[in-house]
Formats: structure tokens, C-alpha cells, sequence
């Protein structure tokens, strides 16, 4: 289901006011950011249901401790009202310390795994759902204590009620982090059961995304390359991930999104990619993106694309990595591929400027040691475009000229570049505080006055000579050494 | 994200990137011409195209990254509720020992327009003018001048037009105020005998000394060093001849200090640059003696005759 538009609007399942839910919208990055940084980033999904649609509504009682324990109580005891006591096992369960106190309580667990494993479609599910609840909690504890449910769990990936399929992959996605869990699902072959899954309800958009889901949460484990990714490669997973990544109209991003984000775990932890690019990685991604592009250049900027687009950025950034480049035209087909990216960079410098700085990265990669992508940079008229970024900082001006500088390369295309401002464009880059910015922009200047003597001359009608002198007196040596270099053997023997 | 006051600089670490390069001939050593002596000097360019691998936990990747979890956990931002601050780079004036740092490009020409040009090769000194430069150049800096100055009038006004000469610069001085109304502690008309104790205490920083090519400076004795100017510094008696001191001290600003940054190298290369250790307080760096600033109309550094041709 696409999320954003039921939980967009909504503001956590308590009533938070605007301010509120900006406040808790920054706590929450910050801590994110520094669990990163710890590399310890895990996220659980909550699987919303149907009565989940009432999120203003207060519970009349506060979850509390004193109900798990009451609930917990009756429900040891069969009768009718334990699929209603269940539902309220549940909505208690939300409560962080109520899980706790309910795996406290003496075969807690074990009641709930044989309620999921009973007779009772309907226990099935709310039993399930208690241990969603249970799957949502951080505490270490609680993890491990659910570790008798997930062989459950995980043979109900194949049955047949998707629903409740859709429920134990959350919940295993969420238990997954946790290495025990962990270790446990692999060997009772979660992979496999995964890739049969994505196979069998292909059709099922809500199941396809929670596979991609749970299969993400195992590709971020610290040690996946080892444990994991061989095994998902030997699977059908790849090529069911590809085949899910053209977004459906009807049913939304959120499939095609997990899958991209599963596929950018693979690309970037595995050193030999060839297997993917065989498997059309990154012919798919490219052309994916191109479309994306194309829509996002006229204004179609749906809510939530970026989070598919950066994905794809990152698979075909890394692929191109890899990518021999002799085979670089039939993997990736579209030369509008650099149209795609430009707009990209255009379309989201200022909102999100950190996906157009790997927009900028993807172009670098593609234009490295591709005279045809250089000079279908040229031939759309995209370098005045690109000339215009380079005042932008934090990444985006050094990628910038890193692609500059990658056309500048092949010697050809120097004097279009010449005719299109980027002299002018180095005479101020020069100035930058950013050594990276000046030493790429004295690359540049090199590769396009050694190559054509009329841009040397252009270059010293801009007043460039005064320029070099002065940074014939940089603190840097090799700055000095450049300048010196290029105003010696280039410039002053005109 | 929070504004910037320093570019972001992003730096690719050796341990984190798998970068590949091509074979490619990196030694372009461009067009020689003819008669022109085979340079002495490598090539110091080593600009190849690089691909660029980055790995799971890249700096590069972390907006993303937050991004994709915030979504997970029902958090999500979207364009409308985030106003992320977008960063200009900055510009710097990179003439050693100058660390003034700028927001626009136009104060950046201003400063350097203002305080680099009509620069004395010889000792530093900036004049406003290129007739004061000249005149400077003459009357400190030529020996041939100084032998004249005996017999002759050679001191002229500084008014431009007045065509006047004086025995000595105490005159000349005399005859500005008188005439000219020019101020008694006119800035840019030190003598010679003036400049030598109170810049001798602002002989500092030797880490951004420039040893000065011999030949012209030994007769006048010590030179001063290339330094900042940023605070207007009007010191009584102290010649405003702009002997922007080197403040801080502060090296090039090196915008590397957040975060993770090294330098982007290839497997066949040496880093295109280094973050540096400071510069060593003996190793000075000598004027180019082949090279001055300002050439034909471009005024710049002057007292450096006769470049390569």
C-alpha cells in the first residue's frame, strides 16, 4: 500500500500538533544520523491494518502494563471473546514497557506461538499481529525472545492467505536485524522461502513489497556480503527485483522502491558485479531512470519519487563502476540517460540537494571514459547548464567539474567547451577557497589550451594570465608549480 | 541541513573508494615550440577521468540514506515541509600568507585589485597606483637612481602633472604640503630611512616568507612579508603601504576539517594534492624570477624586469 498517502497527513497514532510532529521529526533524524555514523542504522516497519485508520482515536484507557498482564489472563483461557481479547492484546502491545512486561509473563510467548499455529485462521492472524507489535520494539530482548515464532513465520511464507503472509514478513523483516534471528531464518532458508514468495505472488503488489521489505533488512546486515548476498545472487531474487521496478499507476511507488533498495544493498557491497550486469542491472535501471527523468524535467514530480530515484541512482553509479567500457553502449542504451540526469540535478539542487549531488557522481561515472556520453553532453546543449552549478557547494561543484573536466579529456571536445563560457566559468572557479575546485579548474585550463591555442589566447583576453600569477604566489606548491607550468609553456609564448 | 559557512568539501578516502583509471597517457606535455628548450620541469598535471565507487556507509550517501528510514518509520519529509539550505562556495585570495576569504567574486577583485596589484616584486610593498609603484620602484629600489639623487634633482611630485623634481624627498615632501596640501603623513611617501624599525617588528610569520630574489634587495636591506590585510591597520607613522600582515598566520584555509576527507588518488597516481603539513619556515619560496606581474597595460607585480620571452 502506498503509504504516504494514508500516513502522510497523520500525525503518529497519538494526536501530535504540527510543531510537535516537527520536533519529533528532527529528534528522530538526529538519531538516525548518529546511528549511521555508528553504522547501526535499523528501521522496523509498522504493517497498518484496517482499523488502523482511525489514528485519532484515543484509547480510552491507557495501554498499560495492568492491561497485559489482565489480557494476558484470559486469554489463557479458550472462549468467544478471545479473538476480541487478542485485538486488545495487540493495541496494548503498542506500548513499549507493555511488550516487556508481557514477555515477563510466564509462557507469554508460548501462548502466542500456539495461538499462530493453532486451528483458528482468525487467532492466527491477531496472534500475528501481537507479534508484529512484539517485532516493532528496539529492546534487544525482545528479539531473542521471539525466536520461537520465527520458524512459524517463516513457513507461512508460502501459504495462501496473503494477508497474513504480507504480516509475517514484516514481522520477520523487523526481528531480522537481530543476529540470533538472524542466523536462525538463514539457515532455515529465508532466501529461498523469499524468492519463492516474490515468485508465486508476483501479482500480489502488497506481498512484493513487503518481500522487498524484509529482503532489504537482510542486505544491510554488517556482514551480508558474506553470509547473505552469494546466496541471494544463486536465487531468482535478482531478476524478480528487476522485473518489479517499473512502478505500477494503480498500486504505487512502494514495491518498485523496496526492490530498488535491495538492489543498491547488492550492488554496492559486492566487488564483482558481472553477474548483475548480466542479469540487465544496469541496462534496467538506466532506462528506468530516463523515464523518471524525462517526467520529473516537465514537472511530474510525484510525492515520494526520490525515494526510488536515489536507489536506481546509486545502482547505476556503482554499476557503471564496474561496468568494462566496451560494454557501456548496450548496457546502457539511452544516451538520454545524461538528459535524465541533468534534469535531475536541475530538479532537485535546491530541494534536495544531496540527491543531485549523486545525480552529479552517476554523470561523472558515466562520462568517465565515454566519448560518446561526453559528447552527448554537448550535442543537448547541456554544458552551459551545468556551467551555471558550479557556484554550488558541499560536493556539488567538485563532481561538477570532475565531468567538466572528463569532456575537457578527449581532446575534441575542447573547443565547443571553449565556445560555451567555460573559461570564464575557470576564471572564477580559480578563486574558490575550495583547493579542490581550484587544482580541478588548473586541470582543465591545461587539458583545453594545450589542446587549441586559439582558447590559450581566448583565456588571456579574460585577463586569465593575471589570474595564474597570482596563484604563482599560492601557499600551495603544486599550485605554484601549475601556474607556473602552464603560464611557461602555454600561455606567455603566444 | 544547516547553512555553511565553509564550502563542503568532499573527499573521497583512499580505504572507502575503489577508484579505476584508465590507461591513459598522463603526460600530456602539450605543444612545445619551436626553439623553446625542452622543459625542465615534469608536467605536473595528472588529471585522469576516474570512476568512482562508493561503498554502503559513504558519507556521500547519508541524506539518502536518513531519508530512506524516515520514510520506513512514517516519518517521511516531504519537498514542502524541508528547506534544506543550499551552499555557495566561497572565494579566497590564495597570494601567500593572505588569508582573506570572500562571499562574492566582486569583493574578492576588489581586495585582490585593491591590495595585490601594484605590488613592488622586490619588497611587497603594494602602491594604490601604477605611477606611485613606479615611482617607488625608482626611488627605493635603483641603484642607478640613488647615484643620480646626488647631483641632480631627481625626487618627483607625486601630483600627477605637476612635473616638478626635487634634490631630496624632504623637499619633495615640503613641497606637497605646501602646494598640494597634501596631508604631513602622507602614506604612500615613506623614505627609505623610515620603513626600517617599525616594520622590522612586523617581520613575522616566517612560515609565509617569500625569500625575495637576491639581487635587488640586499641593498635595502630587509623585506617585509606578504600578509593580510583584512583590518584597515592604521598605525601612526606606519606606512600604510599596505603591508597586509600575515595575521593568524593562518595556512590556506584547508575546508578539511569535517568529516571524513582524504584526498581522491588513483592506483597508479600520487594524491593530486596533499593536505598539508604547514609550510616549513625555511623553505621560502623565491619570486619566479622569470615572471613578474603585469605585463604591457596589466599592472601587477613590478620591478621585475625582462620575462622570458
Amino acid at each position: 500500500m502506498w503509504r504516504l498517502n494514508k500516513v502522510r497527513h497523520k500525525a503518529g497514532r497519538q494526536g501530535d500538533s504540527l510543531e510537535e510532529l516537527r520536533l519529533k521529526r528532527r529528534d528522530h533524524e538526529k538519531a538516525l544520523r548518529q546511528a549511521r555514523r555508528d553504522r547501526q542504522l535499523v528501521s522496523r516497519r509498522l504493517l497498518l491494518s484496517e482499523d488502523e485508520d482511525q489514528p485519532d482515536v484515543f484509547m480510552d484507557t491507557a495501554p498499560g502494563e495492568q492491561d497485559v498482564v489482565c489480557l494476558f489472563q484470559k486469554l489463557k483461557h479458550s472462549g468467544p471473546e478471545r479473538e476480541a481479547q487478542l485485538k486488545a492484546l495487540s493495541k496494548a502491545l503498542r506500548d513499549p514497557s507493555a511488550r516487556l512486561t508481557f514477555l515477563k509473563q510466564e509462557n507469554g510467548m508460548h501462548l502466542l506461538v500456539s495461538l499462530l499455529t493453532g486451528s483458528n485462521a482468525q487467532w492466527r492472524l491477531q496472534a500475528g499481529r501481537c507479534l508484529h507489535e512484539l517485532s516493532l520494539s528496539a529492546h534487544t530482548s525482545v528479539a531473542a525472545a521471539c525466536l520461537p515464532a520465527t520458524t512459524y513465520l517463516l513457513t507461512y511464507l508460502s501459504g495462501q492467505s496473503t494477508k497474513f503472509t504480507e504480516l509475517c514478513l514484516y514481522t520477520l523483516g523487523n526481528l531480522c536485524p537481530d543476529s540470533a534471528v538472524q542466523d536462525k531464518l538463514l539457515a532455515q532458508g529465508i532466501i529461498p522461502a523469499l524468492a519463492s514468495c516474490i515468485e508465486n505472488q508476483r501479482h500480489n503488489l502488497a506481498v512484493v513489497e513487503a518481500v522487498g521489505f524484509t529482503l532489504s533488512q537482510l542486505l544491510q546486515a554488517k556482514d551480508a556480503a558474506e553470509k547473505i548476498i552469494p546466496m541471494v545472487l544463486a536465487s531468482s531474487l535478482p531478476s524478480h527485483l528487476l522485473s518489479v521496478l517499473t512502478p505500477d499507476p494503480n498500486f504505487g511507488l512502494a514495491p518498485a522502491i523496496e526492490c530498488a533498495w535491495c538492489l543498491h544493498y547488492l550492488t554496492c557491497s559486492i566487488v564483482d558485479k558481472r553477474e548483475l550486469l548480466a542479469h540487465g542491472a544496469l541496462s534496467q535501471c538506466s532506462s528506468l531512470l530516463v523515464s523518471l527523468g524525462d517526467a520529473i524535467a516537465v514537472g511530474n514530480k510525484e510525492e515520494g519519487i526520490e525515494l526510488l530515484v536515489c536507489p536506481l541512482l546509486r545502482c547505476v553509479g556503482n554499476l557503471l563502476a564496474s561496468c568494462p567500457v566496451g560494454d557501456l553502449n548496450t548496457q546502457v542504451c539511452d544516451v538520454h540517460l545524461v538528459v535524465a540526469l541533468c534534469a535531475l540535478i536541475q530538479a532537485y539542487l535546491q530541494t534536495r540537494p544531496a540527491l543531485a549531488r549523486e545525480s552529479a557522481w552517476v554523470l561523472n561515472n558515466l562520462t568517465a571514459h565515454s566519448s560518446d556520453f561526453c559528447s552527448a553532453l554537448l550535442s543537448f546543449n547541456l554544458v552551459p547548464g551545468l556551467i551555471q552549478l558550479l557556484p554550488f557547494s558541499q560536493g556539488i561543484n567538485t563532481l561538477i567539474l570532475r565531468v567538466l573536466a572528463n569532456v575537457s579529456h578527449k581532446k575534441k571536445f575542447c573547443v565547443q567547451l571553449g565556445q560555451l563560457g567555460l573559461l570564464s566559468a575557470l576564471c572564477a572557479t580559480l578563486k574558490m577557497t575550495d583547493q579542490e575546485m581550484v587544482t580541478l579548474s588548473l586541470d582543465i585550463l591545461f587539458m583545453l589550451v594545450s589542446s587549441t591555442p586559439q582558447l590559450a589566447e581566448e583565456f588571456e583576453r579574460q585577463g586569465g594570465l593575471s589570474l595564474l600569477e597570482a596563484i604563482q604566489y599560492n601557499s600551495e606548491g603544486e599550485m605554484r608549480r601549475r601556474a607556473t607550468y602552464l603560464l611557461e609553456h602555454h600561455l606567455l609564448l603566444l | 541541513m544547516e547553512t555553511m559557512q565553509q564550502p563542503h568539501v568532499l573527499r573521497l578516502t583512499e580505504g572507502d573508494v575503489l577508484i579505476k583509471s584508465r590507461e591513459e597517457d598522463c603526460s600530456r606535455g602539450g605543444t612545445h615550440k619551436l626553439g623553446h628548450s625542452e622543459c625542465e620541469e615534469v608536467n605536473p598535471f595528472s588529471f585522469t577521468p576516474q570512476l568512482i565507487h562508493l561503498h554502503r556507509d559513504h558519507e556521500l550517501f547519508e541524506d539518502g540514506d536518513i531519508h530512506r528510514h524516515m520514510y520506513l518509520q512514517d516519518l517521511y519529509i516531504s519537498e514542502a515541509d524541508d528547506k534544506p539550505a543550499l551552499s555557495v562556495s566561497e572565494f579566497a585570495c590564495h597570494i601567500s600568507g593572505c588569508s582573506a576569504h570572500f562571499s562574492t567574486l566582486d569583493e574578492y577583485e576588489h581586495h585582490y585589485n585593491s591590495l595585490h596589484r601594484h605590488v613592488c616584486c622586490s619588497c611587497r610593498r603594494s602602491l594604490p597606483s601604477a605611477r606611485l609603484l613606479d615611482i617607488h620602484i625608482q626611488e627605493w629600489h635603483d641603484s642607478l637612481f640613488t647615484i643620480l639623487a646626488q647631483s641632480q634633482d631627481m625626487y618627483q611630485c607625486l601630483v600627477e602633472g605637476c612635473g616638478q623634481k626635487f634634490r631630496t624627498s624632504k623637499h619633495r615632501k615640503d613641497h606637497l604640503i605646501r602646494i598640494h596640501t597634501y596631508p604631513p603623513d602622507f602614506r604612500f611617501d615613506k623614505s627609505k630611512k623610515d620603513k626600517g624599525t617599525r616594520e622590522m617588528k612586523k617581520q613575522l610569520q616566517k612560515d609565509t616568507a617569500m625569500e625575495v630574489a637576491d639581487d635587488v634587495c640586499e641593498s635595502e636591506g630587509v623585506c617585509e612579508v606578504m600578509c593580510d590585510v583584512v583590518s584597515d591597520r592604521p598605525e601612526q607613522g606606519e606606512s600604510m603601504e599596505m603591508h597586509v600582515s600575515a595575521e593568524e598566520a593562518a595556512p590556506m584555509a584547508k575546508c578539511a576539517s569535517t568529516g571524513e576527507h582524504a584526498d581522491v588518488s588513483t592506483a597508479a597516481h600520487e594524491p593530486v594534492f596533499t593536505s598539508t603539513k604547514p609550510v616549513n619556515p625555511r623553505s621560502s619560496y623565491r619570486v619566479p624570477t622569470t615572471v613578474c606581474f603585469g605585463h604591457g597595460s596589466v599592472r601587477g607585480f613590478r620591478g621585475r624586469r625582462g620575462r622570458r620571452k
